[in-house]
């Protein structure tokens, strides 16, 4: 069984600026399950000029309860990022998708970001004042496998037999709910993420955000921004 | 673990990325020596966690892949 959500979006910043928000976006304060992030590879092709980045994020969390009763606790978990920069034509391409628990449910979100389309007259004047618009597009596709789990070989194996019995269509399509639902709960989460980065990259530079996310001052960030303390939880 | 050296290479990436590359002027890659230095930390460290190879397989699925691999 297989679930797909669409969904799009715009900031209001030029797509450069979008672009190095995104990978400055972590940590920040909606993101703070996202515990790390190492590069894996950074290749710049240098037929096309397009940079081919692959991240790693390690996040902490607990799957919601109604999951979380069938399955051990989780602690940490992988997340595979790979992105594409076509810098020539302004296009962001990523995908990210989740490496444990993969015959569990299997999440793929990927997302293109282009600059906004400036169709009025009004909106073509504040782009040639620099205020812009970066739209992006996401597609996440949900998965799961339960029933074939009883034949994979890896770590969700024991997971794979206490399934086999089971309606393992009716358990797949509750899991691609839950996963659905928590996903989406965590889409306002990461735009404000990324909003607030923006604005700190405007305020300060990446010099600025850099060193304030080193430190630890980006905790601050959304109640310097907003004037509020409200938390939320993100993906 | 690698922090220092993970700070360094990153520090190098973003200065790059936004400088030079989103200008159009990025030809070369200015990190590589950094990046060699961080990654051999990393893959010491990814190793010890036991997910090096999890990792290295997932890489080499397409985005477009439907995690064929799953299946067998």
């Amino acid at each position: 069984m297989v679930k797909f959500y669409e969904n799009s979006f715009s900031y209001d910043y030029q797509w450069p600026a979008v672009t190095l928000a995104y990978f400055l976006r972590y940590p920040n304060p909606y993101s703070k399950h996202v515990v790390s992030s190492d590069t894996l590879s950074s290749h710049l092709d240098t037929q096309t000029g397009n940079l081919h980045v692959t991240r790693l994020h390690l996040k902490r969390g607990k799957l919601p309860a109604s999951v979380a009763r069938f399955l051990p606790k989780i602690k940490e978990s992988y997340i595979l990022e790979k992105s594409i920069v076509d810098v020539k034509h302004q296009r962001l391409e990523t995908e990210t998708r989740n490496l444990d628990w993969e015959g569990v449910l299997s999440v793929v979100e990927s997302q293109v970001y282009t600059p906004g389309s400036v169709s009025t007259v009004s909106e073509l004047e504040t782009a040639a004042a620099g205020v812009g618009r970066t739209d992006v597009t996401t597609v996440v596709r949900f998965e799961s496998r339960l029933g074939g789990a009883a034949r994979n070989t890896q770590s969700d194996g024991m997971a794979g037999r206490w399934f086999s019995n089971w309606t393992t269509g009716s358990v797949q399509g509750s899991i691609e709910l839950v996963g659905m639902r928590r996903m989406m709960e965590g889409f306002g989460g990461r735009r404000e993420g990324m909003k607030v980065v923006l604005e700190q990259l405007r305020e300060r530079g990446f010099v600025g955000v850099i060193k304030e996310q080193r430190q630890g001052g980006w905790e601050r960030w959304k109640k310097a921004w907003r004037g509020e303390g409200v938390e939320r939880t993100d993906d | 673990e690698c922090s220092e050296k993970k700070e360094r290479y990153d520090t190098c990436f973003i200065k790059w990325y936004s400088e030079k590359y989103l200008r159009g002027e990025g030809s070369t890659d200015e990190c590589a020596e950094l990046f060699k230095e961080y990654k051999s930390c990393l893959n010491a460290a990814l190793k010890q966690k036991g997910i090096h190879n999890m990792i290295e397989e997932a890489r080499k699925t397409s985005p477009n892949n439907n995690n064929v691999k799953g299946l067998k």
